[in-house]
C-alpha cells in the first residue's frame, strides 16, 4: 500500500506467491511502493479504490485472467493511464501481439531477474 | 592458478589484445578460458601455460587473448547515444560530405548489440536525410567466436528482454523453435562482420565517418589505450567523429583528438591535425 505520497506505485498481479514475492523485491528496490493481486478480479478491486502507476501482469490466472483484467481495466474510469507490463509464460509472437492489441505496453517473458524488469521500467521512463 | 602461469597469461593478454589483467581477475581468467582449456584437453590452466611456454602457437595465443577480453553487451546499452548518433551526427556528416556515402565502424562490437542497435534505429526512420544516404556499417571485435555469434544473430531470452523493447523484439526478430530469437535477416545483411585486432595495421579496413569504441579501451593498460587511440585514429575521415563509452575520456590519451563542439560526447580530430590535413 501506498505510505510515501511522493513514491510510485506498483500493483503485481500474479497468481504464483512466489512470482509475486521475487516482482515486490525487485520493484521496491526500484523504489516503487508494491501492492499485491492473486488474480484479476481481485487487482480491479485494487484499481477501483486506488488507481496505481504501473501494473505487472501475468496472463494466466484463476478466477480472471490477465487479459480479460486488460480489456475491463481499459475500459473503466481511469483506467488508460497505468502503465501495464505483461510478465507471463506466453512467449510465441502472436500472444505478445494479442497483448498490444489488448493495450500493454510493455511484455516481460518469465522467467526474469532483477535486470530485466530494471530495464523495461527504465525504457518507460519509470526509473 | 600458479603465479608463473597468471604471469604468462597476463602478459600474453597484454601483447595481444592490450588488457591489463591485475592479479585480483584470476577468477576472470579461468572463467573465459575454461572452455578453451576443456576443448584442449588440459587438466588445467597451469597445463596449458606449460604447454605454450615448450611449444609456442601463435595461433592458440591470439585465441587465447581474444578470450580474455570482455564481451558483455547489451541492445542499446546508451540510447541518449545512439539518438544522437542519428539524430544529429550523422545528418551532420552527410551535409559535410559530396558523396552521400556514410562508413561507421563499430569497433569492438563483441557478440553484436551495438552494431544491430544502431542498424535497427537506422531502420525506423521516417524522416531522415539519412533514408537517402549510403551507410556502410562495419562491426569488428578481436574475437573470432564472438564475431561468429554477432554474424548469427541468435540472442537468448534473457538476452533480448535487456534494452530492447517489445516493439523492437516483434519487428526485428523471429522466435525460434530452440527458444532464442534470430534478429531479421535484412538486419544481419546490411553490417559486415568481420574479425579485427585494433591493434593491426589500418589496412583493409579503410577510413570512416563515425567511429563507434566502447567499453573497449577501459580494459587496457594506458600505453595500449594510446596506441588503440591512434590506430583508431587513422581511421578517422578528417571531418569524422570517434563517440566511446559513458564515463570514458580520451584526455592524456591523444593529441589529435579532442571533444567536438557540435556534437555532444563526439571526438573529433584537433584544428591542428585538420590544418595539416587541409594543407
Amino acid at each position: 500500500m501506498r505510505t510515501q505520497p511522493d513514491m510510485k506505485h506498483c500493483l503485481i498481479v500474479d497468481d504464483s506467491r512466489v512470482v509475486r514475492t521475487v516482482a515486490h523485491r525487485i520493484i521496491t528496490d526500484l523504489s516503487f511502493t508494491v501492492s499485491e493481486a492473486g488474480d484479476g478480479a481481485s487487482a480491479l478491486k485494487q484499481c477501483q479504490s486506488q488507481m496505481p502507476d504501473v501494473i505487472l501482469l501475468d496472463w494466466n490466472m484463476p478466477v480472471m485472467n490477465g487479459m480479460d483484467f486488460l480489456v475491463s481495466l481499459r475500459r473503466s474510469d481511469g483506467g488508460k493511464a497505468p502503465v501495464v507490463i505483461l510478465c507471463t509464460n506466453e512467449k510465441d509472437s502472436d500472444h505478445i501481439s494479442e497483448a498490444i492489441r489488448a493495450g500493454a505496453d510493455e511484455y516481460i517473458m518469465k522467467p526474469f531477474d532483477a535486470d530485466i524488469v530494471r530495464s523495461k521500467f527504465d525504457q518507460l521512463g519509470l526509473v | 592458478m600458479q603465479d608463473t602461469t597468471f604471469q604468462q597469461i597476463a602478459a600474453l593478454a597484454l601483447r595481444e589484445t592490450g588488457q591489463d589483467l591485475s592479479p585480483a581477475k584470476t577468477y576472470l581468467i579461468e572463467a573465459r578460458l575454461a572452455a578453451i582449456s576443456r576443448r584442449e584437453s588440459f587438466a588445467s590452466l597451469d597445463d596449458l601455460a606449460h604447454c605454450l611456454k615448450s611449444r609456442p602457437n601463435p595461433r592458440f595465443e591470439a585465441e587465447i587473448a581474444a578470450a580474455l577480453t570482455p564481451k558483455k553487451t547489451v541492445f542499446f546499452d546508451d540510447r541518449d547515444q545512439i539518438d544522437r548518433i542519428v539524430s544529429h551526427a550523422l545528418p551532420e556528416l552527410l551535409k559535410a560530405s559530396n558523396t552521400g556515402r556514410l562508413r561507421i565502424w563499430c569497433a569492438g562490437v563483441s557478440t553484436g548489440q551495438e552494431a544491430y542497435s544502431l542498424a535497427m534505429r537506422l531502420s525506423e526512420l521516417d524522416e531522415s536525410p539519412l533514408r537517402q544516404a549510403d551507410i556502410e556499417l562495419v562491426a569488428t571485435d578481436v574475437s573470432g567466436q564472438a564475431i561468429g555469434a554477432a554474424q548469427l544473430g541468435l540472442f537468448g531470452h534473457f538476452d533480448v528482454q535487456k534494452g530492447l523493447s517489445i516493439h523492437r523484439l516483434l519487428a526485428h526478430f523471429e522466435r525460434q523453435t530452440s527458444g532464442d530469437w534470430q534478429i531479421s535477416k535484412t538486419l544481419r545483411e546490411q553490417i559486415q562482420f568481420r574479425r579485427h585486432n585494433l591493434f593491426d595495421p589500418a589496412g583493409p579496413l579503410g577510413r570512416f565517418d563515425l567511429i563507434l569504441c566502447r567499453n573497449v579501451l577501459p580494459a587496457m593498460s594506458q600505453d595500449k589505450q594510446i596506441e588503440a587511440v591512434a590506430r583508431l585514429n587513422d581511421h578517422l575521415y578528417p571531418n569524422g567523429l570517434l563517440f566511446l563509452g559513458k564515463d570514458e575520456s580520451l584526455t592524456g590519451l591523444s593529441e589529435d583528438l579532442e571533444p567536438s563542439r557540435g556534437v555532444r560526447g563526439a571526438w573529433c580530430h584537433s584544428q591542428t591535425v585538420r590544418k595539416t590535413a587541409a594543407a
